[in-house]
């Protein structure tokens, strides 16, 4: 069939839905980053894992777990630094991407590091971090983001970003 | 007990970058043809209209461009008015395909089973580079959790780097040249497989110094992203030998687990329990020892998504204890410079494997079984190892950091009888 005058049809096309998603019983948690610079997590009622990202409900015990105000430091669990990436992300190559345990959190969160010095020393394991935040915040995860502690007051004192609480 | 199930017939296509002379659906019937081609060498006497129901395999609905890609498929197979059900679970589609399909011969449902994995990613295309994987990987980065971790910019290799380094963290390995020693491994070995998308003789300094992806992942370390698919024809013992099958290939273990997707609930970020607890199922299902396992198989054809990957591979699925992945595949060959590698305490991916082959998600994890159960027939070709056991392992992995696993042992006749 696909011989030497074998000649292929492409056709362009994109694929575009349109969404208002509801983040259900996790909606506090974007509240209050979104209005009061908290970071909430949940601790369950009966085990007292700490769940961040929150989850209403310990899916170990099966039972409710309370919000509670997370602190907003942490350390790097783990991390790497990005240089060739998806068509969404390409633009902002080099970028580094760290799960990070808040202070007394039991799981690590997905985070972005921003650093003035984005190498891989700067953002390994066991680096502590401090949250910053997005003056103009849409209570989305990227609101806010993790720097070095040593740059916190660098990139708090820039004037699209600022401290926490 | 369940029914005895075996592989009677394999089909493969190659692995390309791109068809432009072909759909998804022309690739599948493609495999399924070879499939029953091979399988009436085999010594059965079958056409489409003999199996009785499919499972499909195929990941990702962006990349087809087309929701329930499997019932376009099914009309073009020719398969009307029979069972076809599809699973997706990400870069291990193909072994858990493989599981389901051994589960509806094995419960009885079904005597002839189609069990074929497809995909076709780069029909995707970036407008901005001009390129196709920029927008792959955005299709595959969908699958990331879409509120906490999509806009990170998570995609396949910063998710799988995680494991890589959180690895390398606790034990000192894999080294960037350990890592690259499993890419020069399995580019080589794909110089003798003629289905194989990037045969390449190439050093470990070569990977060292490819483009760097995201650290220490280099451009070599993963593999690309391709168009294939793969077919297995299953039945149940009965039916092989009312077809008078030659050389059945016996699926002796199936094994699969999911562990948590998001990495950071992980009581180690350095291990996927999930491949632990696949292989430890499908090792006992198949009366094997996990501590032992590497005495006992032939050769294992392992998820090589990204070189560290392998190296972990090795010890979770109990090739080697914790923390001597890196040493062992270092030190596992006398001549370790000049391939191919299908030697050593255990070959792993003869085939070339992922990075040697390319990953067509959906197929890869069909092409590997496939590809065992042809290195137990003795049938593989060029890459064929040396079979004394009579076993081999597949293993397939997918999913948000790696979440999904599914491992599948299989055994010759010969290998149902040894110790």
């Amino acid at each position: 069939m696909s011989g030497e005058n074998f000649q292929a049809h492409e056709i362009r096309d994109k694929i575009i839905i349109q969404y208002k998603y509801t983040m259900g019983s996790q909606s506090k948690f974007f509240i209050e980053l979104k209005n009061n610079k908290k970071l909430l997590g949940t601790k369950c009622t009966k085990c007292g894992k700490t769940w961040m990202p929150p989850r209403i409900n310990c899916s170990e015990c099966y039972e409710p777990a309370d919000w509670i105000e997370m602190k907003q430091t942490g350390t790097i669990e783990v991390s790497t630094i990005v240089w060739y990436t998806t068509s969404a992300f390409i633009k902002a190559i080099p970028y580094g991407v760290a799960y990070v345990k808040l202070d007394g959190a039991d799981t690590a969160l997905l985070q972005g590091i921003f650093s003035e010095n984005l190498v891989p020393s700067k953002v390994k394991k066991g680096s502590f971090v401090k949250a910053v935040f997005l003056k103009e915040r849409e209570g989305k995860m990227t609101d806010f983001f993790f720097v070095p502690e040593d740059e916190y007051e660098t990139w708090i004192n820039k004037p699209e970003y600022e401290g926490g609480v | 007990m369940p029914n005895k199930v075996a592989i009677i017939g394999v089909g493969i296509t190659p692995f390309r970058a791109r068809y432009l002379d072909k759909t998804y659906f022309e690739l599948a019937y493609d495999a399924t043809k070879l499939a029953l081609d091979d399988s009436n060498k085999n010594g059965a006497q079958i056409s489409h209209k003999d199996l009785q129901s499919t499972v499909y395999g195929i990941y990702n609905e962006l990349f087809e461009r087309q929701f329930m890609p499997d019932i376009f498929t099914n009309s073009y197979l020719g398969m009307n008015d029979k069972p076809g059900t599809r699973i997706a679970t990400g870069g291990a589609t193909g072994g858990y395909t493989v599981r389901m399909a051994y589960a509806e011969v094995a419960s009885g449902l079904t005597d002839l089973c189609l069990c074929i994995g497809l995909e076709k990613c780069n029909d995707c295309y970036d407008e901005q580079t001009g390129t196709t994987t920029p927008e792959v990987l955005n299709a595959i980065a969908y699958s990331a959790d879409m509120t906490y971790e999509y806009p990170m910019g998570m995609m396949a290799a910063s998710s799988y780097v995680s494991m890589v380094n959180a690895h390398y963290e606790e034990f000192g390995n894999p080294t960037e040249e350990q890592m690259a020693f499993v890419s020069v491994k399995n580019h080589g070995n794909a110089m003798l497989n003629p289905k194989a998308q990037s045969p390449m003789k190439i050093t470990v300094e070569d990977v060292i110094y490819s483009r760097i992806i995201c650290y220490p992942f280099k451009m070599l370390d993963c593999c690309l992203y391709s168009e294939a698919s793969a077919a297995l024809i299953l039945a149940s013992e009965q039916k092989v030998k009312e077809l008078g099958i030659e050389k059945p290939i016996w699926i002796t273990g199936v094994g699969a687990a999911n562990t948590d997707c998001f990495i950071g609930n992980r009581e180690s970020i350095g291990r996927l329990y999930s491949n632990i607890e696949a292989a430890k199922v499908a090792y006992k299902m198949a009366g094997l020892d996990y501590n032992n396992i590497k005495n006992q198989i032939d050769v294992a054809e392992l998820h090589d998504a990204f070189s560290g990957q392998e190296v972990i591979s090795y010890e979770e699925l109990g090739f080697v204890p914790f923390g001597e992945g890196g040493p062992w595949i270092e030190n596992s060959f006398e001549k370790s410079g000049e391939g191919p590698w299908l030697d050593g305490e255990l070959p792993c991916c003869p085939s070339g494997g992922l990075i040697g082959c390319g990953h067509a998600v959906g197929a890869t994890g069909i092409m590997s079984t496939g590809e065992a159960a042809l290195q137990i027939r003795e049938e593989a070709g060029k890459h064929q190892v040396r079979i004394e056991k009579g076993r081999a392992i597949s293993h397939s992995i997918g999913g948000p950091g790696a979440a999904y696993a599914a491992i599948i042992v299989m055994a010759n006749e010969e290998g149902l009888k040894k110790p």
